[in-house]
């Protein structure tokens, strides 16, 4: 008996120390499984505009992208520091034909059938809101490249970050505070009937009425909107000071070139997007058609020679145009810097899950300086660290170049207004 | 002030959307196919205005002239290489409209390839571009040169159609192409024509559609064909005057739309579709559908 309680106590110690052998093992091999399970490609996906309304901007922002993602594909892949170690990069990219239709069932697909580890908005906020809902459906986390609209971004979301450019109500407040400086009264403001321009005109009448100015005219207009012959002849009735067209790059090339063909001058006249795409306006509009007109400035305009993340302003550049030598504007450098702000969630990120990689840009929140600027965002996702100075596109010899005109401790230009001929 | 100008507008760019559709309602006519390829026509007519003026310095009024004879030859081609084989089908008609669908995507992707996916732009000053007063108003002056150059380029169309031997036998096929082939009349060749002529419109309206509506991009031709087919459905399917007093009146009522519920105006094409429709099925000119 005695013997086979020994017995007993013994197969039991036995087999504790087993147990326990078995724990320790069990402890390493899951350590060594955490190296071992570390995916062999970071899965990159977005939707882009290969043609459409879209297309001159997108692109240039997918070749952004790609350029950060060849960069660090030379390095042996992005670090992750999940896995302490180098991952290659991997881009699906749809093309949704400037759709937000299509866009919103590429987005989907990329979170179900594909997978991805990390999910890019297209450009703008027409086709990016289509992914923040689908987003947040399948808790992964939306990087928003230049989606700005207020819609965008609310309390109870974690799932979305915009990477580049502030939210659209930040956008036009040197804008607003530009033309009350300048004792601007009459204003008149068209705009596109979207989420981006929509909110832009919302905070210029908001700002402007809080400073006893209403504007004279304050329309929107569906935002495939090509023809503003009618529409001028329509501001123009109201004498206005200033002319706000707030759209798209398709929409201010027509407004601008209507504007031009139609005679009329106007003592100041603002378009939001020969500042990032001035190359391309140039070719279209002319500098005839351009000169002492406002736009926003980017940090494109900005040299940036100091920086924590990525290339500087002038590596940037030097690469992109060895690249991507079409893509040599703002958009071109909002899709590199996308790219660094991915490289920094996945850097400082716990784990590879999709609130661990936004827990990890709210960390690095406001101490991320790259070539497009600060990287700073608010608790809903919203960039809140970038201001966009007003910018006047003025003659120099026989061709035009961007000035900061506004606010003057950004400045390097002097406005020119009213502008000559009004 | 602004009714008169949003009237003198629309007539203006009403004889340019004329001209637009035209060729659509021709197709129709004689071949009872949608031509869902439209658009994009009128699209590839831009891209070869943009082409021979940076590639020739030709300026753009005379690239019309000369895409004519070119565009009336490739779409004579493009009838032998398409429409034969389609006519032999049961359900002829709903079949022209997935070809024709298929044509459209791939002359898009084509010219996505072919041209890049950036809108192009003419300068302003390749054509006549000094504001033009009229009734004390000044209106751009691509406005008038596009009026101007789709008024005779109209009138010529006319001319053909209801002056000349060939325009004859087109009227023909388009009442009834069994009865034109009983009295002798070549069906085949008068359509294979008349899809070239409307090609030859489709392209002369492209040009003039880079400065109407300020470039001309790859995914522009869907827009268009829409916009056309609002016209010729409300003008009456068929009816070459209907075409040309429906783009009249949606040019006025378009401007008219810009100038008092801008949010609103592109949904005017749509409405005057679904109000013919509605109201007036057989269009404007209803009771001579079909007949030229």
């Amino acid at each position: 008996m005695k013997i086979r309680k020994f017995l007993s106590a013994a197969l039991s110690v036995t087999a504790l120390g087993a147990l326990a052998a078995a724990c320790g093992s069990s402890s390493s091999s899951s350590s060594s499984s955490t190296t071992s399970s570390a995916p062999s490609s970071i899965t990159i996906g977005t939707a882009y505009s290969g043609s459409g309304a879209f297309a001159t901007s997108s692109v240039p922002e997918l070749n952004g992208l790609k350029l950060w993602m060849s960069l660090e594909n030379a390095k042996g892949g992005v670090y992750v520091g999940a896995y302490k170690k180098r991952i290659p990069l991997k881009l699906i990219a749809y093309n949704d034909q400037s759709s937000a239709q299509t866009a919103g069932v590429q987005y989907n697909q990329l979170i179900t059938q594909n997978k991805v580890n990390i999910l890019v908005a297209d450009f703008g906020s027409v086709l990016t809101a289509p992914a923040v809902s689908i987003a947040q459906a399948h808790h992964q986390l939306l990087f928003d490249q230049s989606g700005t609209g207020i819609p965008f971004f609310t309390p109870g979301n974690p799932y979305i970050v915009l990477c580049n450019l502030p939210e659209s109500s930040i956008w036009p407040t040197p804008l607003a505070q530009y033309m009350i400086s300048k004792k601007i009264t009459k204003v008149a403001i068209v705009y596109g009937t979207n989420d981006f321009d929509a909110s832009q005109a919302e905070t210029v009448q908001a700002k402007l009425k809080a400073a006893g100015i209403t504007p004279v005219f304050y329309q929107g207009i569906p935002t495939s909107t090509t023809s503003y012959g009618t529409i001028l002849t329509s501001i123009a009735a109201t004498h206005p000071q200033a002319v706000l067209e707030l759209g798209y790059q398709p929409n201010d090339t027509a407004f601008l070139q209507a504007l031009q063909s139609s005679g009329l001058h106007f003592p100041m006249v603002f378009t939001v997007f020969p500042g990032q795409l001035f190359s391309l306006f140039q070719q279209q509009v002319g500098n005839a058609g351009l000169q002492y007109t406002y736009t926003y400035a980017t940090n494109f305009f900005h040299n940036y020679t100091s920086v924590n993340e990525g290339l500087n302003s002038a590596q940037f550049l030097a690469t992109l145009k060895k690249q991507y030598p079409s893509s040599v504007n703002t958009l071109g450098l909002l899709g590199y810097n996308t790219g660094l702000v991915v490289e920094a969630a996945l850097k400082n990120a716990t784990s590879l899950s999709q609130l661990a990689l936004r827990n990890a840009l709210t960390k690095v929140s406001g101490n991320l300086n790259t070539v497009d600027g600060n990287f700073k965002i608010n608790s809903e996702g919203a960039q809140i660290g970038e201001l966009l100075p007003v910018a006047q596109i003025l003659p120099s010899g026989s061709t035009t170049k961007i000035g900061i005109v506004y606010p003057s401790s950004a400045a390097n230009a002097t406005a020119v207004y009213p502008a000559p001929g009004a | 002030m602004l009714v008169e100008y949003s009237i003198v507008a629309g007539v203006l760019l009403g004889l340019f959307y004329a001209l637009m559709a035209m060729g659509l309602n021709l197709v129709f006519g004689v071949q009872r196919i949608i031509n869902l390829a439209h658009g994009d026509m009128v699209m590839l007519g831009g891209f070869g205005a943009w082409e021979l003026y940076y590639g020739y310095h030709l300026n753009p009024v005379v690239a019309i002239v000369v895409m004519i004879p070119i565009t009336v030859a490739v779409g004579f081609g493009l009838y032998y290489l398409l429409i034969p084989r389609l006519k032999s089908a049961v359900d002829f008609e709903t079949l022209s409209l997935v070809l024709f669908f298929g044509v459209s995507q791939v002359v898009e992707a084509l010219a996505a390839l072919g041209f890049g996916n950036n809108e192009r732009s003419l300068p302003v000053s390749s054509i006549p571009s000094h504001p033009v007063n009229f009734l004390g108003q000044p209106y751009p002056a691509d406005w008038w040169v596009a009026a101007g150059v789709a008024l005779p380029l109209l009138a010529i169309f006319f001319l053909y159609l209801y002056r000349t031997r060939l325009g004859r036998e087109t009227r023909a096929v388009m009442a009834d192409e069994h009865e034109a082939v009983s009295v002798g009349i070549d069906a085949a060749r008068v359509s294979a024509i008349s899809f070239g002529v409307g090609l030859a419109l489709a392209a002369a309206a492209g040009v003039l559609a880079v400065f109407v509506f300020g470039g001309v991009d790859p995914s522009e031709g869907v827009g268009i064909t829409i916009t056309a087919f609002a016209i010729i459905v409300f003008g009456s399917l068929g009816s070459p005057l209907g075409t040309v007093v429906g783009s009249i009146l949606f040019g006025v009522a378009y401007q008219l739309a810009q100038v008092y519920t801008p949010s609103w105006s592109n949904l005017v094409p749509y409405v005057l579709v679904i109000g013919t429709m509605l109201l007036r099925p057989q269009g404007l000119f209803g009771r001579r559908t079909r007949i030229a």
